[in-house]
């Protein structure tokens, strides 16, 4: 990837559109090229130090390479009442990864995330933008399965 | 107090894809309502009259906030609805999203005449992405129909910052810079969304202004208590057998929730407002939700007797610190400080003076911090000591025992 | 515009509006610390020592971006000020990992003296893992420890507001918030020349001066 910015448009962008073409790189690159920030800061007139500040702020973006299917397991009480803590096992066990990394096969990245507003259907978890609910470490498999 | 629905009344009975069939509910009669019949000060002091407080945590009069707005001296106005919703246990707004966002639009749709802004933001957080065409079709929809001919509005989506939440923070997040506090004054009302006068309030707040424009303000002060009019929407999960969404009115006791409606059994304590909520010991169930009790953000999460207090709230720390914007000092250290003492009390490495020392870091994030989430994350540390202190004291009891024995042993 | 009347600390006096508290209570010679503000910088509001006290307020309030507003009382030294300052100062002290005690620059570190002047012992708190980075040399006008920096956002001010550069920013966040130029690039002299304006702003040597440093090196063998 030499020039990020080519598949999306950098053309009549203002500093408010920077969270929105970020959120498309994350989803076009898997994470924040440096290219990519290179050329926004350029783009819109910005400093790159400050484009690093945004991409290096909010949960769903990365300044890091991620896999194709993100696993978000939410980390906070009500999914930790309902034994969140199996289902992170499980979902190690399952990819052999610990939260943090990436398979080596860049199909999977896994997260400890903050709540995610499924503590109804706890203990949940985000594939991507799917959720995920009532979690069984017997369910795990069957999940990631549909993600390949 | 039984279960009443003012907000979640059309929930269930609409198809959420189909605007008409919220229209023959009598969905839109308020937009009209407000805009054929009503000026913008007429609005106003309806909301007013209810005395409507702001949903999202902090309980502000939305009259006497719409009308600040309403009379700042400036032509580009906002209106931004937060919908980021991301205090832990709390998923009302998912609910009220998915089932019924037509009611939402109408809320959206009066305010923003009310106050006199163009464009109006909904701000979606990023773990609700699933929501955005459900939400984008509605808008579409509501357009068509010619609801929407004197306001533009437009979804912002999050990018996952619990911090965006806190008004000053979302603005910036709109603006597209960090999602970082600001301080106070100056105030949204005068200087908000790109520096322009802007009014943020809740999807449960809005989706309570057309039920108050058509039955009128004096009709929605008759529901609910003295400094809480209307109903609460509450998210509740934990310990219970029936997670999930329950609107009540202002004043009905914790207990009616948590007990008969979601079925929780031994109760040992009950934490009322998200990770920075008010945490309540079992003997304390008839506490009434309202503002002057205990509400925020109406997220509410049910210990049972197996659960250890100290590590529920260690939990509660956890998420605080990871969400921390970073910039004021008592937050960013101190919830960090505070976590660090919740991990040794939990590996029995705890110190008499933990407990002294926890006090002391939660007077200096209360009194200090920049913004809410460093101001109220040692709510529950501080309602802990309180009513379960034999739990802080039994942990650093057996921290000294466990000192005392040889290496080997130990 | 005309003037306002408020109380600091029982004296009656009477500003100009619109004024903030630090403004008015450093006119008229009364001490309030600060660590974040610069009075040639607009306000950061971040490191909360000028905390004051203000009667009816919820909270305490920043002295360095809360404006006065007419018969305010503001008390600057009241017990629960000072003890929620010192708190702040230890909370500074606890995750800094700076060689401050052998540093011949700790001398002129405003958090080393500000923790003098409130008399804070050893820090009462523990982090787990406390900020260390490795100190870059490698700009001649600029030498950079980050583990002395306190994220008082200073430096971030004054390369954007006096020497209108925008070199510094803040990345990442909460306690994983970091003083970064470029994309947490290093601090090499292809990104700074040589204004140094932040190293002058800087309270406590995380960002410092080569040739000053030299001198008073020498100085001190």
């Amino acid at each position: 990837m030499e020039r990020a910015s080519q598949d999306i448009s950098l053309s009549d962008k203002k500093r408010e559109d920077l969270l929105m073409l970020l959120k498309s790189a994350q989803a076009e690159y898997r994470h924040i090229p440096r290219a990519f920030i290179v050329d926004t800061a350029k783009a819109l007139g910005l400093p790159e130090n400050q484009v690093f500040g945004v991409a290096s702020f909010y949960a769903f973006l990365s300044v890091e390479p991620l896999g194709k299917h993100v696993i978000r397991i939410c980390q906070n009480l009500p999914c930790y009442l309902k034994n969140s803590r199996m289902i992170i096992d499980s979902v190690k066990k399952k990819i052999g990864i610990i939260p943090g990394e990436t398979t080596p096969d860049g199909r999977f990245s896994l997260e400890l995330v903050s709540c995610i507003g499924a503590c109804d259907v706890a203990p949940a978890m985000l594939v991507n933008h799917d959720v995920h609910g009532n979690l069984t470490p017997q369910r795990i498999s069957e999940i990631l399965n549909t993600y390949d | 107090m039984p279960e009443k629905q003012i907000v979640s009344m059309n929930c269930g009975k609409i198809d959420p894809d189909n605007i008409d069939t919220h229209i023959d509910q009598g969905g839109f009669k308020a937009l009209q309502k407000s805009l054929e019949k009503m000026t913008p000060e007429d609005i106003i002091n309806e909301i007013k009259t209810s005395e409507l407080k702001g949903r999202g945590g902090a309980g502000f009069l939305c009259g006497t906030k719409w009308e600040l707005a309403r009379k700042a001296g400036e032509n580009q106005k906002y209106l931004i609805c937060n919908a980021d919703e991301s205090e832990v246990g709390t998923f009302k707004d998912r609910h009220l999203l998915a089932k019924d966002p037509f009611t939402l639009i109408e809320g959206i749709a009066i305010t923003a005449y009310a106050i006199g802004a163009q464009t109006a933001f909904i701000y979606l957080r990023a773990e609700y992405h699933f929501l955005l065409d459900l939400l984008t079709n509605a808008i579409e929809q509501a357009k068509e129909k010619g609801f929407l001919k004197h306001l533009a509005v437009q979804i912002r989506e999050g990018a996952g910052a619990y911090i965006c939440g806190e008004e000053s923070a979302l603005m910036n997040s709109i603006e597209g810079r960090r999602g970082e506090s600001r301080y106070k004054p100056p105030f949204p009302t005068e200087k908000g969304l790109f520096d322009k006068p802007t009014i943020i309030n809740n999807v449960e707040t809005l989706m309570n202004v057309p039920q108050i424009i058509l039955n009128g303000g004096e009709w929605f002060k008759t529901i609910g208590t003295g400094n809480s009019r209307g109903t609460k929407v509450f998210s509740i999960s934990g310990d219970v057998e029936k997670p999930g969404v329950y609107e009540l009115e202002m004043g009905s006791p914790v207990k009616e929730l948590v007990v008969t409606l979601a079925g929780a059994k031994n109760i040992k304590a009950v934490q009322v407002g998200g990770a920075s909520g008010s945490i309540i010991p079992f003997d304390q169930l008839d506490t009434p939700l309202s503002f002057e009790t205990l509400l925020g953000s109406g997220g509410v999460i049910v210990f049972n007797n197996e659960r250890d207090i100290t590590d529920m709230v260690h939990q509660s720390m956890i998420f605080l610190s990871e969400e921390s914007c970073g910039k004021c000092t008592p937050c960013r250290e101190g919830t960090e400080v505070m976590i660090e003492i919740f991990r040794r009390l939990e590996i029995g490495e705890g110190v008499p003076e933990d407990m002294e020392n926890l006090e002391a870091l939660s007077e200096a994030m209360m009194l200090s911090s920049l913004c809410g989430l460093g101001q109220a994350a040692p709510i529950p540390v501080l309602d802990s000591l309180k009513y379960f202190r034999s739990e802080y004291e039994d942990r650093i009891e057996k921290s000294q025992i466990l000192r005392r024995l040889p290496r080997s042993i130990a | 515009m005309g003037n306002i009347t408020v109380t600091i600390n029982g004296t009656e006096i009477s500003v100009p509006d619109p004024m903030t508290i630090l403004e008015a209570a450093t006119q008229n010679n009364i001490d309030i610390p600060t660590l974040c503000h610069q009075p040639d910088l607009t306000p950061n509001g971040v490191c909360r020592i000028c905390v004051v006290e203000v009667e009816g307020a919820r909270t305490l309030v920043a002295a360095c971006h809360t404006p006065l507003t007419d018969g305010m009382v503001i008390h600057t030294r009241s017990p629960k000020v000072l003890s929620v300052r010192k708190t702040i100062v230890e909370l500074l002290l606890t995750a800094h990992t700076g060689t401050c005690v052998n540093d011949v620059n700790a001398a002129n570190c405003a958090l080393h003296k500000l923790a003098s002047d409130l008399e804070v012992g050893e820090p009462r708190f523990h982090v787990q893992k406390p900020r260390f980075y490795a100190p870059e040399e490698s700009n001649p006008y600029v030498t950079r420890d980050l583990s002395k920096c306190i994220l008082c956002f200073k430096c971030v001010k004054a390369c954007d507001e006096i020497a209108g550069k925008g070199v510094l920013s803040v990345g990442y966040r909460g306690f994983e918030s970091k003083i970064i130029t470029g994309c947490d690039d290093a601090l090499t002299h292809d990104i700074c020349k040589d204004c140094i304006v932040c190293a002058d702003a800087c309270p406590t040597g995380a960002l410092s001066r080569p040739d000053l440093l030299d001198k008073k090196q020498k100085g001190a063998v």
